[in-house]
């Protein structure tokens, strides 16, 4: 096992496997007899039957992928961190994050090079299509997926063996890779969403055109952001993972700082990713409103209801993980007393949000209410009180994270009075005006409805750093209370930890499938038809289904690389203990 | 030990919960767009009937505009359409502003919206000549009169948009596989449907009779009938004793979507109860 561990060929014996499956699948002679008849459009895969097969492969290799990349983003930060301020604290856990790549490196690799091969031989035609408008792109993918293993193996394993600035240097271009490599693929994906850059028939124009779709950078974005939300959570799930394995208290202390460092991450991130989200929608109105209305009006309404249970859990978690967090810190009892306020505003944003918009569930049914808006539930439904609920949602979760801050901390500077009031004032004023936009607008026209929200994001964004500059200066060189007891937390709050990763990673499964989805029977959107048996669109409840599957394998595999990498790190841990003995 | 078991059942229980809470909502099946049949001598009441069916289903109307006489949603209303479009453009007759407004849409944008609907001649909606005659005369319906049919000229037709042009590119696509030309009938007898289900009398075999099924289910009832047996059981009959022999004939890895809808099809044309 130990050898495993420190050659890792796991995941190379996976892809293994899995080829020679796949292979076996492939020899049974109807696939060759189908190959006799001419072009071949589709192939069919045994049992589950292709779609099912290349979207469970493709949504793993997405997970894994993301996970890779995220990692070494926040790495890199928080090496950097503990590089200024010398506390070696944050280097090694720096380290201990990195720790997990290697073997998820070499799954995110097996899984993308089986996604590539089902995906050419199951959809000829259609892959035929996407590399003759994307050629020289998938030459640069291999290129830049092979300087990743390169930047990643020697960030990795010459931690602690070069000097820092190089050691950093090697980060940095290890995560500009990273975002090359996330930019070239999101290219093809939303390529079939909104192409562009060809003409009437589908013929290439221009290569550039066709990676600068409409949906690409909103899409890169949201994604890029969503990423670190993914792999935060993650990582923070390993934090807990230890944690509820610890033996002793200073092990405890530890992972509990690493659950909480994870989270940190993961929640910071998840604040702006609304604001990204309502961009990409704007950008697929953009391009098409038939598009547009699939997505959040038509057939997927309904989606959106469940990823709205989603975001709101997720949201509900992370602000339980922070009041259980608090109990480590002294002086935080006197926080205790808003949680119940602060519960109340996350419950009503959470049911204005999950109200949907409009119910269609059969033409016949629309055409009974005259029209795709159902007459009671339009009200909350429309995107005016959505947009209010979450903007609300996120400021309510910002001012979790503000009592944390300030748990164990009492301003000693002469203003601190004023620094509070005015700091309630903007908060107070904010919701005020952001409530109102909302109100307003039912009282206006379509056109002008739309443009409200940039106010309300922008009115959120300045509430949140504003508060926060203030609350900088008003708690330097504050009078400590009390220490953080880092450990001191109930089991329950690592519970909520790996709620959060499960609740994330089923999050990226659903809407993995919406992007896929609404494109309902086009492969390329308005270009290239879907004439395969799995041209229709599925239920929602099946395509639930096949989500949850993924993303338990996801976690099976993951258990094994944590399972790896706590592995290889316990020589080290060992050898320590005997030097210091 | 028993902390790694304790994490995998939590775990399997929160994909479990999200699995469920999907299940709660409306389960709907989505196919490609099906065709309406427009005969060359249809009179303008027929025109009218199949236009409200291409505007609810291929042309994907209702998923944006309303037909109730509300006001103040995102999109037009339509409810008044036949009324109001003879005087909402100088110069244009009712059927030309509505032909502008389908194949131009961008032309003229009607005050207080946005610019926002797609050539409906164009993917991803792709209605033919012939179809958007038809929904002209269903607009014109609307609180107007409708008076054009199939013969009625317009200046954005063109010769590739016309329904024969749209037949011969879809027989190209279709021109792939041999088995895709099988008829209904063959396709029913080569997957042993009628071991189960007769077409020529009302008794139940293994399953119920399908000899008055056009009149029975909507086509859309036959395909879910057809991909997902058990998602309405017929009173009396066994669930799952369908899915199973499918299962075993490899029919759902087989059947291809035309071939899906050629089944589908024959089944709708039996109507031996009326
Ligand atoms: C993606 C949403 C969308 C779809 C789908 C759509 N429309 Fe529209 N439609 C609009 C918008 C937005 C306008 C208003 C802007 C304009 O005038 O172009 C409009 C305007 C119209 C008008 C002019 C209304 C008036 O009051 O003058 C008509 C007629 C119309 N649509 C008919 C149709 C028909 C018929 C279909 C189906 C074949 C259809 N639309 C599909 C979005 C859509
Ligand atoms: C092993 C026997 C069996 C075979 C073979 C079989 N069916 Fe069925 N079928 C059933 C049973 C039992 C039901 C009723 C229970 C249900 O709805 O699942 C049913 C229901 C149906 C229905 C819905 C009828 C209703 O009244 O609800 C349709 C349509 C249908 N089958 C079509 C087909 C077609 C087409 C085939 C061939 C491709 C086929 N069946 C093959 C047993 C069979
Ligand atoms: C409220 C906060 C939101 C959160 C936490 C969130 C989270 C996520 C996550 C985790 C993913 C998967 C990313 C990946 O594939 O790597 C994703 C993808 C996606 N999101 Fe969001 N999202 C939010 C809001 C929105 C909104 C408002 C929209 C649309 C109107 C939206 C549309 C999409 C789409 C279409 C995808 C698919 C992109 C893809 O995988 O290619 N999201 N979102």
């Amino acid at each position: 096992m130990k050898w495993l561990a420190r050659r890792l060929p796991a995941g190379s014996l996976l892809f293994l496997m899995l080829a020679g499956m796949a292979l076996v699948a492939f020899w049974a002679p109807d696939a060759w007899a189908q190959d006799a008849a001419g072009p071949v459009e589709y192939r069919s895969f045994p049992v589950v039957g292709s779609r099912v097969v290349v979207w469970v492969i493709a949504q793993l290799h997405l997970m894994f992928g993301a996970f890779v990349l995220a990692v070494p983003m926040f790495a890199l930060t928080i090496e950097f961190i503990g590089f200024r301020n010398g506390d070696k604290r944050y280097d090694d856990l720096a380290h201990e994050f990195t720790r997990l790549l290697s073997v998820s490196f070499s799954f995110t690799a097996s899984l993308g090079a089986l996604l590539t091969f089902f995906l050419f031989i199951l959809y000829p035609r259609l892959m035929e299509y996407l590399v003759s408008i994307f050629d020289w792109t998938f030459m640069l993918y291999a290129c830049v997926f092979f300087l990743e293993a390169v930047f990643l193996y020697s960030y990795y394993y010459g931690w602690g063996k070069m000097p820092k600035w190089l050691h950093l240097l090697l980060g940095l271009g290890l995560n500009m890779v990273g975002i090359a490599i996330i930019f070239i693929a999101d290219s093809w994906l939303t390529f079939m969403n909104s192409p562009n850059g060809i003409d009437a028939e589908g013929n290439l124009l221009s290569t550039w055109d066709a990676i600068n779709n409409f949906t690409w950078m909103p899409i890169n974005i949201h994604r890029l952001i969503a990423n670190i939300c993914f792999g935060g959570s993650i990582a923070a799930a390993y934090g807990a993972y230890k944690f509820l394995g610890a033996k002793t208290e200073e092990e405890r202390a530890h992972y509990d700082w690493m659950g909480y460092m994870g989270n940190f991450i993961a929640i910071a991130a998840l604040l702006p990713l609304p604001f990204a989200g309502y961009w990409l929608g704007r950008e697929i109105y953009a391009f098409s409103q038939s598009l547009g209305i699939a997505l959040m009006g038509g057939t997927f309404s309904w989606l959106f209801i469940i990823q709205a249970v989603l975001i709101g859990n997720l949201f509900l978690a992370a602000n339980y993980y922070l009041w259980l967090s608090m109990e480590r810190i002294h002086g935080a009892e006197r926080y205790r007393k808003f949680t119940k306020w602060l519960l109340a505003s996350i419950t009503v944003c959470f049911i204005v949000w999950a109200t949907p918009h409009s119910l269609v569930a059969t033409v016949e049914e629309a055409r009974a209410m005259g029209g795709s808006h159902h007459p009671i539930l339009n009200v909350l439904g429309v995107m005016s009180a959505k947009n209010t609920a979450v903007n609300v949602l996120i400021l309510t979760t910002y001012l979790s994270f503000l009592f944390y801050r300030r748990a164990n901390k009492e301003a000693t500077v002469s203003w601190a009075k004023t620094g509070n009031i005015v700091q309630f004032g903007i908060l107070a004023a904010v919701v005020g005006v952001v409530i109102f936009l909302g109100v307003y607008g039912y009282f206006v026209e379509a056109s002008v409805r739309i443009g409200l929200s940039i106010p309300q994001v922008g009115l959120v964004l300045f509430a949140m750093i504003s508060i926060t500059i203030i609350d900088v200066f008003m708690f330097r060189n504050a009078r400590i209370l009390g220490p953080i007891e880092w450990g001191k937390i109930p089991n329950r709050a690592q519970y909520a930890l790996f709620f959060i990763a499960i609740t994330f990673a089923w999050t990226m499964g659903l809407m993995g499938y919406v992007r896929s989805g609404i494109r309902q029977h086009w492969h390329v959107y308005g270009v290239m038809r879907d004439t395969s048996e799995h041209a229709f669109t599925p239920t929602l409840g099946y395509a639930a289904n096949v989500v949850s599957v993924t993303v338990l394998i996801f976690f099976a595999f993951i258990a094994v690389v944590f399972f790896l990498s706590s592995l290889s790190g316990k020589k080290k841990i060992e050898a320590e203990g005997g030097a210091s003995s | 030990m028993m902390n790694a078991l304790k994490i995998c059942v939590f775990t399997v229980l929160v994909a479990a919960f999200y699995s469920y809470v999907s299940q709660m909502v409306p389960q709907k099946v989505t196919y490609p767009p099906e065709e309406t049949e427009l005969g060359a001598d249809m009179t303008t009441e027929e025109l009218v009937v199949a236009g409200e069916e291409i505007a609810g289903g291929k042309g994907t109307c209702l998923t944006c505009h309303t037909v109730s006489g509300d006001t103040g949603g995102r999109f037009p209303d339509l409810a008044n359409i036949g009324l109001v479009a003879a005087d909402r453009k100088e110069g244009f007759s009712d059927v030309e502003y509505l032909a502008e407004s389908l194949y131009d849409p961008n032309e003229y944008i009607v005050e207080g919206f946005l610019p926002g609907m797609t050539p409906i001649s164009d993917p991803p909606i792709d209605l033919n000549d012939e179809e958007i005659l038809a929904v002209i005369a269903y607009l014109q319906s609307l609180g107007g009169v409708a008076t054009v049919t199939l013969d009625t000229e317009l200046r954005w037709q063109s010769e590739e948009n016309s329904a024969a042009a749209a037949a011969a590119s879809q027989a190209g696509a279709a021109a792939g596989p041999s088995a895709e030309n099988l008829s209904g009938e063959e396709l029913f007898a080569m997957y042993a449907c009628g071991t189960c289900h007769s077409v020529t009398e009302p008794t139940p075999l293994l399953g119920p009779s399908l000899y008055n099924a056009g009149n029975d289910f909507s086509t859309a009832e036959l395909y879910e009938a057809i991909m997902d047996p058990d998602a309405v059981v017929a009173e009396e009959f066994t669930a799952g004793l369908m899915s199973a022999q499918l299962n075993a004939t490899g029919f759902y890895d087989k059947i291809s979507s035309g071939q899906l809808k050629t089944l589908v099809d024959y089944l709708a044309m039996q109507k031996g109860g009326s």
